[in-house]
Parts: C-alpha cells; structure tokens; sequence
C-alpha cells in the first residue's frame, strides 16, 4: 500500500472520502442521494366502522404509485409506501402512527377516515412535521393548532349542509325528515340545515339521531313516518342505511329520500333492490364521472364502482406527488408549503400525476383538479366550498342528474 | 426508532396500571368485571373536562380518581350481590351506557367529536423530549402502585381479600364484613382504572367515546390471565405480551402478504380468541402463578 | 297517535318474534350446562352467512337454505360444545362464560375472514308492507313471526311430551338426580347443543331476511337475548318466549319516549332491574337455580 504525499494510504483516503460522503449525505438529503426513496404512509380503516371504504382507499393510492414509480418516480426518486390499518380506532391508530413516523420515517400519512381518528394523530403528526391529509369531516379538524401540517378534502359540515338545504328548497321540498347517527358533524349538519330551509317556509317535521349498529329501527322509523315526512336526509352509514331502507320500503314510505355518498352507495342499492332504491338522490362533493381525473381512477382501479373517499385518496397522493415534483422539499414542511401552489387556481389544469409533471418540467404552474373536486384547499387546510353533483337511483344504478354550487 | 417503544411503552404503563386495578378485584378478591374501561373512562373524561377548564393537573388528577372510586362504590353497592356470570353481564352493561352517556351528551363531553388539546402537565418546560419524561413520570407511578399492591396482598387485609376470593362463607363466619371488603376492593381497582384513564388522556391529548368500548376491558383481561391473575407481577408482565401481541401482528402482513386488512384483523381476533380458550382450559392461572404466601 | 301505538306494539311483537327462538335457545344452553353461553350471538351470525351461502353462492331457494342451515348449525353447536365447553364441565360458571366468549370472536371472525365486513343480503325482493287498519306490516315479516310461533309451540310441546325434553328438563332442574335415575347427561347436553344452535340458525335467516346479513349481525342481538332469556328466567326455555316479546316490546315502544341514542340503555336496564328485584325472572315464582 504506497503512501501518498499527504500521509494517507488509498484505503484510508476512500475512507475518508466514503465517510465525508456519508457525512453529507446526512445532512443534504435533499440533495444528494437521488436513490433515496420517498416514504408516505397509508392509514386508511381496513377494518372497523370505516371498514367497507378502507380496502378501496387504499387501493387507489397503491395504484397510482405503480404508476409513479414505473414513469421514473418523482424527479427519478422511487416512492415508497407503507400501509397501517386505523381500525377505526383512535388508539390503534396512534401506535400504527408512531410506527410509521418513527420507524418506517414516512414524511406524510394519508387516508385516515373517521374523525376521531384524525384528531388522535394529527398531535403526532404536526409535531414531528408530518404531513396528514384525511377524508374526515368533523369541524373540530379545521380548528386545530397544527402549524398547516393538517389538510382535507372532506368539506366541512357548513358547506355540506348548506349545500343540502339548496338541494331541499330547489327541489321543492316542504316536509322533511332529518335522520342521522351519532357522529361529530351529525347534530350541527341538522341544526344548520334546519336553519336554512326552515327561514325558506319547508319544516324539518322530524329530527331523528339514533344509535348506530342496532339490529332494526322499526320504532324509530315508526316515530319519524307518524310526522309524515315527505322526504328524508339521512346522515348515517351504509350498513344502517341497508336496514333503514327496507324498513321505510316495508313501512310503505314513498317520499324523497337523500343522503350523502357514505350512506348510499352501488353496494347499499344492490343490497335492498332496485325497487327499494328506485329514486333515492346521492348528493355528494363534486365527484365528477367526466372529470379526466375521475376517469383516469376508473381506468386505474378498473371499475366504475368507487367510494367518495377512494376518489379522495387518490387525490391525496397526487396532491403530495406534485406538491414534492414542484417544491423539491422532500420533507412534510415542503408538502405543506408547496400544495396550494399546484392545487389552487391560476394555472393549468391537470388530472394526474403524469399530466402535472408534464408541465412542471415546461416551468408551468399547474392547478390539480382531483377525482372528489376542485380541490382547491384555504389557509386552514380545508377544501374551499365547490359544486356539489347529485345523482338518483334508476333501475338500480345511480345516474348523474346535476350540479349543485358549493 | 427509539420513540416508537417510548409510545408503545407508555401504552404497555397505562395497560399495566388498568390490569392492576383489574387484579385488585378479580385476582385478590375474586369479582368479575367487565366494565373496567368504565372507570378508565370516568378517570380519562373527568381529568379532561377539568383540565380544559383550566385547574391544575394535580386537581384534576385526584378528582378523576375519585369520581372513578365513586362509581365503582355505587356500582358495587348496587350489584355485587348477584352470582358472578350475572355480575359479568350488568358491570358490562355499566360500561356500555357511560360510553353512550358520553357518546350522546355532547354539552358536557363532546359527543362523537370527543376533546381535544388536552394539556400535558408542564408541558412548556420540557417540551422537546416531553415524550420520554412522561414515560418516566409513569414507570414511577407504576412501581410506587406495584409497592403499595404488594404490601396490600401480602397484608392482613389481603389475606382476607384472598380468603373472600377462595370461600365467602368460610370468610363470613370468620366475622369479616364479607360484602363491605369486597366493596373496598371494587372500588380501589376502578380508582386504579380511573388513575390509568388520566394519564391516557394527557398522553394522548384527545379522547373520543370509541375508545372506551368492551374490547379494552377484553384486552386487560387476556393481560391479567395470561400475566397471571392474583399476581402483581404477572399484572405487569400481562401488559408487556398484550402490547407485544397487538403490535407484532402488525408485521405479520409483511410476511404473509394474503394477510391484509380485514383478514389480518380477523387473523387477529382468532388467535385472541383461541388464547382466551387454551388459557382457560389448561392454565387459569395463567403465565405466573400465583405465589404461594410462606408462613412462619 | 292511537294507531302509531298499535304499529310500536307491533314492531314489538315482531322483534320478539325474531328474538323468541335465540332466547329459548339461550335458556335451554343455560339450564342444562349452567353459564351464560356468548357464542349464541355468533350461531346467529353463522346462520345467517350459512343461508347466504346455501341461497345466494349455491342458488337453492330460501325454504331449502332454510332447512339446510338449521341442520348445519346444529352440528356446529355440537362442535363447539365438544371442542371447547366439554373439557371444561367441571369448572366455574365464569371459566365457561370465557371460553364461550373466546369462541364467539373466533367464529365472528371466521365470517370476516371468508366474507369480508361488506353486508350482504338473500335473494329476496324486499316487499311492500301490508296494510290493515293503520299498521303496517312486512310480507316477510310476517311469514317470520309465523315460523317462528311453530317452533316455539314445537318446543314447548318437546319440552312438555317428549322424553328428550322431559329428560332436559330433569338435567335442568337437578342434574345429581337426573344421573341416578339414569339419564344419560352427555346425550341430553349432545341434543340439547344441537337444538339450541339449531333453532338460533334460523333466527339468523330471519335476521338476514329483515335486515342484512354481515360479521356483526349476532353481536347485536347479543343484548336483547341476554335480557329476554333473563327476563322470562334464565334457564327456563318455556318462560323464554315471555321474555321475548317482553323485551321486543319494551325496546320497540320506549322509542315513543326514549331518544334513539339511548335504545341499547333498554335491555341493559331491564336486566339490572331483574337481576336485582326479580332474580327468578318476570314469569316464575320459584328462585332460579
């Protein structure tokens, strides 16, 4: 081993210079080591009571990162994902949090579903400035001192209400019913649109929380009918949907029914029937089967039968893919700082990742449009007021009929 | 890495104070419980709704425990004349209606929403490695409990305890107030479940009704058999496999991958369920037995 | 509201109807193997996928499927019996209150794992109720009620004629007898096992025909048949059906007054009141055993 002037012999010299290397590489993360992949962290309910949206949720955004990846990633960095089940439980999903901060060391988690398991986490998460962006809809969320680390594209419930109670006037409606489990938003969703139609002249003849997962509602259906509603709003989830519909079906009930996409969904329709479901209206954020991005999900997941939050988390991993392809910022800070530079308007509207990047690489600014909207967030994090569509069951599927503004 | 076995830890702290509690009154006395996460709850709500309201962390702390004393008095005085298979069926129905009281009153405990920003006791002076100092504060707490627990079975009156436990008429002749210690003891282990219930709700931060639902009060059982009930000691140690077991599953579908979701939970529940049935048929006692007491 | 009271005292009977069978089936379990048995819940669970499969994955009408999964459920409350409860018939009341509620998440689970959480429902057309006189009714509910009352006559006749049931009976009331008079207890707990899981299989056809069929649909019955089997006193299949409809209408008719959020405080109610004032249950006068 021949010495060189300086003292140090090659081996030595690599070394050195293997460790310096190190030694930045450490501190330059950013820019050094192109190979180091980007961590994200899904945290959709696989089981529990979001359990019937977690699989698909999840589904959507393991999809779009095979794409991702085969296309060269972002700025040639490979994404990587780690998956945890919420449980739809807030203590399991802080450990299942803990895990994939701590050790699988994501930068982002996405997906996470019921309220309360957002709120559990989202401490965690701005403290260690992970970014964490959830299709949860309690007010709470908007609320919460996260220093912007916390973003959604669930609207909160004084939009959807609102939007609810334009649904009602526009269509006419004078009697109506509102139904609802007990959740975060349930009581201030009804107060708010009881509210609104009732200073138009309709009346909310019948005002019904109940407790979910109970075997049957006759009597409380039979409580809700003895004010005979014409139509109802109801604010629950699937499986008690299923029930309650057979129910007012048997009931003899033949009024307007609405409810959001959680509580009405393909699989609820071919559950009661055709007949059952003829005529029930679906009003939803603005989902739009036309929108390049929705199609560019159903090609993706290969099914025209998504949930409104599987459209969401596929926005959600296309929101952070380009926020890092535009920022450079590999970190949750810089998921945060750039996501209203490419999901807010001016800029050219885009539906994917491949589509965004296009033009990114042009220096362009691009505006995303998602699969569950506009998605265009305000300084809170949450999504701004947009169109909301309503469909209607026919012959047991559901069609689109029309636009409601937000 | 290292902050990920501080917060399981910091679980593994809270579990083992609950099975204590739930030890005091199933390993020591004999009583059936399946409400336990009642008073994990009653201590977790009232530490929190007092702190938001802005008394001191020791307040809210003491009162928690005693309100969860409270209730485990009243519960107590009112049921536990009833055979122990009934005794099981009311403390779970107990449990139920509080979580929907909370669930339903949303003036007093925010309903569905549950509360958020709790405040962590000091707080703003250690902040950045706040994480393990709670961790400390709580091993403390543990062993002084662990202490004190000992020295309660290995007293009189947890020879007495133990003899209500093996045969109430045999302790009845002997002249113990048979149904006032059991009491006593019922409401010492929901005050231990109440003390458990602040620390998870300063811990954590927030709290919503779905995290006090039956399969908490499953779960401290599972760790108080397989721990080995009657013991302090197994209390302890039960805790550290629930954790574990919780927590290794999770992994489990990285190794078999037509492990996901929904099965891997169900996957879950079985095994708990099978351990549930071995331990009980060929060990009751569970990992470690119950140390016999030497005399003289 | 006149008549809406007729409609709630309906949806009683109704409820009671569907709870009738489990709650016979509970009681029956507990007379003759003394713990309050868990896993009922999930034989209603298992009976309601069993039909779904029998219906829905193999084509065969209801009436068929109906028939098919009493008979398998029968033999897997056998199973369950001889595997899990018969190593244990020596011990405490509460051991075996444990291990049945081991038993009830591994066969729930056991549904999750083949069927996954997404409701499901038979190959029936929901239909228009009926209408007379301001109440309303269901096709299929009716029918339900109507199969229901024949097996609760049937089993009150077994009980009452049979040897089986009066041997079941004997083993209830005092098993020291029943042996030294011959009864073979293993036989009778055999029988007994396979009636009682067999009649909950159909409660879960009758609960997957009136609402959905998914992992949970036992767990929440589980309640109301704990208070119905309580109520018409525990251990006493006869007294069961009582309880049944005692409970059925109590939960269905509180909803007048009680706000929906509270349904569940019903059944735990009434059994604590039980429990504590009326041990024996409503109906009997002599202490339970």
């Amino acid at each position: 081993m021949e010495k060189n002037d300086k003292g140090l012999t090659r081996r030595e010299s690599l070394k050195v210079f293997g460790a310096g290397a190190g030694f930045l590489a450490m501190g330059f993360p950013i820019k050094l080591n192109a190979q180091e992949p980007i961590r994200l962290g899904t945290l959709c309910p696989l089981t529990g009571a979001g359990g019937p949206y977690g699989p698909q949720m999840q589904e959507a955004i393991s999809r779009v990162v095979k794409e991702m990846n085969d296309s060269g990633g972002i700025h040639g960095r490979q994404i990587q994902l780690f998956h945890e089940d919420s449980q739809t439980n807030p203590e399991a999903a802080v450990r299942a949090t803990h895990k994939l901060i701590e050790i699988n060391k994501v930068i982002a988690i996405m997906g996470t579903w019921a309220s309360a398991v957002t709120l559990a986490i989202a401490p965690i998460c701005y403290n260690n400035k992970v970014f964490d962006i959830s299709v949860s809809g309690a007010d709470a969320i908007s609320d919460l001192q996260d220093d912007d680390y916390i973003f959604r594209t669930q609207p909160n419930t004084f939009v959807q209400s609102g939007v609810y109670g334009q649904f009602a006037l526009e269509k006419g409606w004078k009697k109506i019913a509102y139904i609802a489990i007990q959740t975060p938003y349930a009581k201030t969703f009804g107060d708010t649109f009881k509210k609104k139609v009732e200073a138009a002249g309709a009346k909310v003849v019948e005002y019904l929380i109940y407790e979910a997962n109970k075997p049957s509602y006759r009597s409380e259906l039979t409580k809700v009918l003895g004010s005979n509603p014409e139509h109802i709003v109801i604010m629950g989830y699937s499986p008690d949907s299923i029930v309650i519909f057979k129910e007012l079906f048997k009931m003899g009930y033949k009024g307007g029914v609405v409810g959001p996409g959680f509580a009405i969904n393909q699989k609820v329709v071919d559950n009661v029937g055709a007949e059952v479901a003829e005529g029930i209206y679906i009003l939803d954020p603005g989902t739009d089967p036309q929108s390049p991005a929705y199609k560019n999900l159903v090609r993706l997941l290969g099914t025209t039968d998504i949930n409104s939050y599987a459209a969401q988390t596929y926005d959600h991993i296309n929101l952070i893919a380009l926020s890092l392809a535009e920022g450079k910022v590999y970190f949750g800070t810089g998921i945060r700082d750039h996501l209203r530079t490419i999901s807010n308007p001016p800029g050219i509207e885009v539906g994917s990742f491949q589509e965004g990047m296009k033009f990114l690489k042009e220096g362009k600014k691009i505006n995303y449009q998602g699969a569950s909207g506009a998605c265009d967030f305000d300084g809170k994090g949450d999504i701004l007021s947009r169109p909301f569509i309503f469909s209607q069951v026919k012959s047991g599927k559901m069609v689109t009929i029309g636009w409601i503004k937000g | 890495m290292i902050n990920y076995f501080i917060a399981i830890l910091t679980f593994v702290m809270i579990y083992a104070i609950l099975s204590l509690g739930l030890n005091v009154q199933w390993g020591f006395t004999g009583l059936v419980n399946l409400g336990h996460v009642g008073f994990f709850a009653v201590g977790a709500y009232t530490s929190a709704i007092l702190a938001k309201l802005g008394f001191p962390f020791i307040f809210t702390l003491a009162a928690a425990v005693l309100l969860a004393a409270l209730f485990g008095s009243l519960l107590a005085l009112t049921t536990l004349r009833l055979k122990e298979d009934f005794l099981a069926i009311v403390t779970l129905g107990f449990s139920e209606i509080l979580r929907l009281f909370l669930l339903n009153e949303t003036w007093l405990t925010g309903g569905a929403n549950g509360i958020i920003a709790i405040p962590r006791p000091i707080w703003q002076y250690i902040a950045k490695h706040y994480d393990l100092f709670y961790l400390l504060i709580l091993s403390v707490v543990l062993v002084l409990l662990f202490l004190f627990l000992e020295r309660l079975r290995l007293s009189p009156y947890g020879r007495m305890l133990r003899a209500i436990r093996d045969d109430e008429l045999v302790a009845a002749v002997a002249g113990k107030n048979v149904f006032r210690s059991k009491v006593q003891a019922f409401s010492l282990g929901a005050a231990l479940a109440g003390l458990a219930g602040v620390f998870y709700a300063h811990y954590l931060s927030y709290i919503a009704p779905d995290m006090f639902i039956p399969l908490v009060t499953i779960n401290v059982w599972v760790a108080l058999i397989a721990g080995g009930s009657g013991n302090n000691k197994g209390a302890i140690l039960g805790a550290f496999v629930l954790l574990s077991f919780l927590e290794s599953t999770r992994f489990l579908k990285d190794f078999i991958p037509i492990l996901s979701g929904f099965r891997l939970a169900a996957v879950r529940e079985i095994l708990v369920g099978l351990f549930l049935i071995l331990l009980m048929i060929y060990r009751q006692e569970g990992v470690l037995p119950e140390e016999k007491i030497q005399h003289g | 509201m006149g008549d809406q009271f007729l409609q709630y005292v309906l949806n009683g009977i109704l409820s009671g109807g569907i709870l009738a069978l489990p709650a016979i089936a509970f009681s029956l379990l507990y007379g003759i193997l003394r713990f309050p048995n868990f896993a009922i819940g999930t034989y209603i669970t298992a009976g309601g996928f069993i039909a779904y499969a029998a219906n829905v994955t193999l084509g065969l009408p209801i009436p068929l499927a109906f028939l098919l999964t009493m008979v398998l459920c029968g033999f897997l409350g056998v199973g369950v019996d001889q595997l899990a409860f018969r190593p244990m018939r020596e011990r405490r009341p509460l051991t075996l209150a444990i291990v049945s509620i081991g038993v009830s998440f591994i066969l729930e689970n056991m549904a999750r794992f083949i069927w996954g959480n997404d409701l499901r429902s038979y190959n029936l057309p929901v239909q228009r109720g009926m209408e007379w006189g301001g109440v309303r009714i269901g096709k299929e509910q009716l029918i339900i009620l109507l199969v229901s009352l024949i097996f609760m006559v049937w089993v009150q006749l077994l009980l009452k004629y049979s040897r089986l049931g009066k041997s079941m009976r004997a083993v209830a009331d005092n098993p020291m007898l029943a042996s030294v008079k011959g009864i073979d207890s293993e036989g009778i707990i055999f029988r007994t096992s396979y009636l009682g899981a067999a009649l909950t299989g159909a409660a879960g056809i009758m609960v997957g025909i009136d609402t959905a069929i998914d992992p949970l649909m036992g767990f929440k019955l589980i309640l109301s048949i704990f208070a119905a089997a309580i109520l018409g006193g525990i251990g006493s299949a006869t007294t069961a059906v009582g309880g049944a409809f005692f409970v059925g209408f109590a939960e269905e008719v509180s909803m007048i007054w009680l706000p929906a959020t509270y349904k569940s405080a019903i059944g735990f109610g009434m059994i604590v009141l039980v429990l504590l004032f009326r041990p024996a249950g409503l109906f009997r006068r002599t202490q339970v055993i």
